[in-house]
């Protein structure tokens, strides 16, 4: 594998193609911090671009801009609570509150880094182990991914900071959102109060309007709602002390695994996979209720899951040409354009092409991490800015970014509906990620279930008779288990402390 | 979603709030789903998952309604900052009424305009300059930049 | 900006747009489409207005409006000016949806001016490689244990679903229809053992295939299709007469004066002609098939029919 790997870093070290790198990253980076703008309205944008470019370049290009956003995306959700993807939703929970606490600074610095190393496990699991990874996706049939989906919505419950059964609620909430629109099963019409409904509620609407919109509310008209960011930042405010850094190490290591492993199944990816690191970190951490205030560990681990995740999605894609999501559509559709058709044979017959993408991840992340470093004093100087002046940027970009979308009224002014509940919501103690992780869960949770009682002729047994399912079924079992016995547990404590 | 404006601090009824509209809710989603073929096991129809959704919304809106009345001390939900609601919301309805009729530059800069009165400090010239500079930079950002697919000023 | 930054960027050969100045068009002009920003439709249409910008000397943008199927994407052109600045991309699901939906907000014929066909093409049937030695023993083995063989499919009331209901009516054949978000997970589903054959264009189908992963076992067009003199017919293995042939095209909101559907049909037929295009739409599975309105409108009122049938025959729930 490794020469194979020197020859892909041969290709990408030429010139004309690292420069499509650099900018590839770097295009990918700046749209990321744009909320609603994501990778796909930048790589369809360009798609045209790779016609003028050969196959490798185009690609290296488009993927360039895929998993640059997702480190830009980042940046949105620590300063301004505004999360472009799902992915970066957990980011928002542990990022922000370091913003607010003057600490933004650190928080970008430990995301870039933990991002990279992340980034750089799933390059190394792309190059080492990309053909076993693909045999086992393969085994991944409706049943596993129904079983799947359910740990990842006991781990959604898991990530609020307040009580269970509110986040809970909160999770189911998030389902019953995901079921707007046309059945995918049947066809059938639910809950569509108007035609433009009839696909659904857009996910970008609802993380716009919960997390964005609800948080201009509230902070519009009250100030100051944080202490003014210091003028200038020495790298000393940026770089962890070593004892943070420490506790970041088995964080990073356990993201960048969990992260590893869902990126590479179809349809899954990268959201399940940041926000189950950081439930598994709140369950292993020590300090359970440190979360939600600005816990490092908390951030680290997600992002070098999405990061790895963002990398490892590359999997199916390129060894087997069936793109895992629809930014994986798009790329493969610049290969076709190319006149290559991307299967099973790519890796054998075009060597250069599928080497030169993977070392050009390994590239692209060292290059990011060398962009992002700087840019981390430029970042937090716009927190310099008060709030009352940066809050109807923020409208403005949320308006466009969601409007441009689909190009859809109605998506402007769900997103509103949405600020306001998310508002109302907060008041009441209620949190907005759970919601957003039901919404995207829950429709591959009724998808994959329901297939499975259709393939199996209605047998539930089915899920503990496939040997994988099983181990699921078990593993879901014992996150019930566990967190009704910390639930019961920690009742035990309040009523032991408070008199 | 009416009731929830009375937010009277620790009464009996303010207390009942949040579980009270997740069980509307839970309930609204149930009477609809009701109405939804739910098919066999093999065969799942469309309404089986919105109505175990509605009842298990139901459910749990039911167990939080018993954990806040039980509950001691609930924390008082903070007021509604009822300035920074109206003039976003009205932004963003501004935006997303002219954006097809107007087009994207006026929509900007109207939208951008009335959610800065959401701040009540908010002085006219200093909201009209600013308001002018959002849109020049959207329009920079979006148009020029992006060149996203809308007109900057409709069919101009 | 960002885009011609990266054109010119190692000094590629720039592109001189002709600076014509003509009545028509005299400001830039869209193609609308009902699909995400991404898929097939979105990247032909993108291609296509490249191409045709250059013939009109005005930009062309490509909007995306998706929705219920595409139905979003045809009420909203179908209620435009018919000035001649507004297109859609159409896909064969404008035929489906006609029988699909209970109600549309346009009149699926007459509520457009059809321009022209881009592309058909057929689909094709698929199965493991090894596990079926022809179309004939498909056909026999799902006849023989109704309900067992399944077909994985790219949604209900896709092109793809409704050939494979077709399949159902015109043999002896009963398979189970599994839906799937997208062709490309249901191409998993086939590899990974979960169905047992599916039927989908030749981008999904073909690089399997040519890796031996696959066994085409037949194309649904009436005629063998020229780029795979090989493969045989549905018509011809299983089913006379059978004949499914997909496509894409132009349209415009009804009403459109003729000397401009004119000039925008030359320009259509011009970046078909073009090799960006043609490459596309033959790396698609396609062939590009340049038409009259009147051929397109033909076409069109005939899947019409058909699916609206297959709809009502296999008992596929309306929208």
């Amino acid at each position: 594998m490794l020469d194979q790997f020197i020859l892909g870093l041969s290709v990408v070290m030429q010139p004309n193609v690292l420069i499509y790198a650099f900018f590839g990253v770097f295009l990918g980076q700046l749209i990321g911090v744009l909320p609603g703008v994501g990778a796909i309205t930048a790589i369809s944008l360009l798609l045209p671009v790779t016609f003028y470019l050969d196959a490798t370049t185009s690609m290296i290009l488009l993927a360039g801009i895929y998993y640059g956003s997702q480190y830009g995306g980042s940046i949105a959700s620590i300063l301004l609570n505004l999360p472009g993807t799902p992915s970066s939703v957990v980011t928002c929970l542990e990022g922000y509150p370091l913003a607010q606490s003057n600490r933004a600074g650190l928080a970008l610095f430990v995301a870039a880094f933990s991002s990279f190393l992340g980034g750089m496990v799933g390059v190394a699991v792309l190059v080492l182990a990309a053909i076993p990874m693909t045999v086992i996706a393969l085994k991944f049939g409706a049943p596993e991914y129904a079983m799947l989906v359910i740990i990842g919505l006991l781990a959604a419950s898991m990530i609020g900071t307040g009580s269970q059964i509110r986040s809970l609620a909160m999770v189911v909430l998030g389902i019953a959102l995901g079921l707007v629109g046309a059945d995918a099963t049947t066809g059938y019409y639910r809950f569509v109060a108007m035609p433009e409904l009839a696909d659904g509620i857009s996910l970008v609407s609802l993380a716009m309007g919960l997390f964005g919109v609800s948080e201009v509310i509230r902070h519009a008209s009250r100030r100051p709602m944080r202490g003014a960011a210091p003028l200038s930042v020495s790298m000393r405010d940026v770089i962890p002390t070593r004892a943070q850094a420490k506790s970041l190490v088995f964080p990073i290591v356990r993201g960048s695994s969990i992260g590893s492993f869902f990126g590479a199944l179809p349809g899954t990816g990268a959201a399940i996979a940041s926000f189950m690191a950081y439930a598994i970190e709140k369950r292993f951490s020590r300090k359970p209720e440190k979360f939600g205030t600005g816990h490092l560990p908390g951030l680290a681990a997600p992002e070098s899951a999405n990061n790895a995740a963002s990398q490892t999605g590359f999997i199916p894609t390129l060894t087997l040409g069936v793109p895992g999501d629809a930014v994986m559509a798009l790329i493969i559709g610049a290969l076709i354009l190319n006149g290559i058709i991307p299967g099973p044979r790519l890796m054998v017959d075009q060597p250069e092409l599928f080497w030169g993408v993977i070392a050009s991840f390994f590239v692209g992340n060292i290059i990011l991490l060398l962009i992002n470093i700087p840019l981390i004093k430029l970042w937090v100087l716009l927190l310099r800015i008060p709030y009352q002046k940066l809050y109807p940027m923020i409208l403005l970009m949320i308006c466009v970014g969601v409007y441009s979308h689909r190009t859809s009224v109605t998506d402007v002014l769900l997103t509103l509906a949405f600020g306001i509940l998310g508002y109302l919501m907060k008041n009441y103690r209620f949190e907005p990620a759970p919601v957003l992780l039901g919404f995207v869960l829950g429709p591959l949770l009724e998808d994959n279930f329901r297939r499975t009682m259709l393939l199996y002729g209605g047998d539930f047994t089915i899920f503990v008779t496939r040997p994988i399912s099983a181990v699921l079924f078990v593993c879901s079992v014992i996150l019930i288990v566990w967190a009704l016995w910390s639930c019961l547990s920690l009742r035990r404590k309040v009523a032991r402390t408070s008199p | 979603m009416a009731n929830i404006e009375d937010h009277g601090g620790q009464s009996k009824a303010a207390r009942a709030v949040s579980g009270g509209v997740l069980l509307a809710a839970g309930l609204v989603i149930s009477f609809f789903a009701w109405g939804y073929p739910t098919g066999s096991l093999n065969q799942m129809g469309p309404g089986f998952f919105p109505q175990t959704i509605g009842i298990l919304i139901s459910l749990l809106a039911v167990t939080i309604l018993i954990v806040d009345l039980r509950h001691p001390a609930l924390e008082r939900p903070s007021a509604i900052q009822w300035r920074g609601l109206c003039f976003v919301s009205v932004g963003i309805i501004i935006f997303a009424l002219l954006v097809e009729r107007a087009g994207l530059v006026p929509s900007m800069f109207l939208a951008v305009g009335v959610s800065m009165f959401a701040d009540d400090q908010a002085k006219p010239l200093t909201v009209l300059i600013y308001a002018i500079t959002a849109a020049a930079l959207g329009w920079l950002l979006f148009l020029v930049g992006l060149e996203l697919p809308i007109p900057a000023f409709w069919r101009l | 900006m960002f885009k011609k930054l990266l054109t010119t960027l190692p000094l590629m050969a720039a592109l001189a747009l002709p600076a014509a100045a003509q009545e028509f068009p005299d400001r830039a002009l869209r193609i609308v489409h009902g699909f995400g920003p991404g898929g097939n439709a979105d990247t032909v249409a993108r291609i296509v207005a490249e191409e045709m910008s250059k013939g009109l000397g005005q930009p062309v943008v490509v909007e995306s409006r998706p929705g219920a199927g595409g139905t979003v994407a045809s009420g909203y052109v179908s209620n435009e000016d018919p000035d001649g600045y507004t297109m859609q991309l159409m896909v064969g699901g404008h035929a489906v949806a006609a029988g699909l939906y209970e109600s549309l907000p346009y009149e699926s014929v007459d509520g457009f001016t059809f321009i022209s066909t881009l592309g058909q093409f057929p689909f094709i049937v698929a199965a493991r490689s090894g596990e079926y030695e022809s179309m004939e023993a498909l056909i026999a083995a799902a006849a023989a244990a109704p309900g067992t063989i399944k077909i994985g499919h790219s949604g209900v009331g896709s092109t793809q679903h409704l050939t494979g209901e077709l399949l159902d009516l015109r043999t002896d054949a009963d398979f189970l229809h599994i839906p799937y978000k997208g062709g490309a997970a249901a191409s998993t589903a086939l590899m990974g053992g979960e169905v047992d054959v599916v039927i989908d264009t030749g981008t999904v189908i073909r690089p399997q295939a040519e890796a031996g992963v696959y066994d085409i076992l037949a194309i649904t067009s009436g005629e063998r299709w020229p780029d795979a003199p090989d493969v045989p017919t549905v018509s011809e293995t299983v089913a006379e007469g059978f004949d499914v042939v997909s496509w894409t095209g132009i349209g415009m909101p009804a009403g459109v004066p003729d000397e401009i559907a004119d000039r925008i049909r030359s320009e259509v037929h011009a970046a078909l002609a073009a090799t960006s295009v043609n490459d596309m739409i033959s790396s698609l599975g396609a062939q590009p098939s340049p038409s009259t309105g009147e051929e397109m409108t033909a076409l069109i009122e005939d899947q019409i029919s058909v699916w609206t049938d297959v709809i009502e025959s296999a008992g596929i729930e309306k929208r």
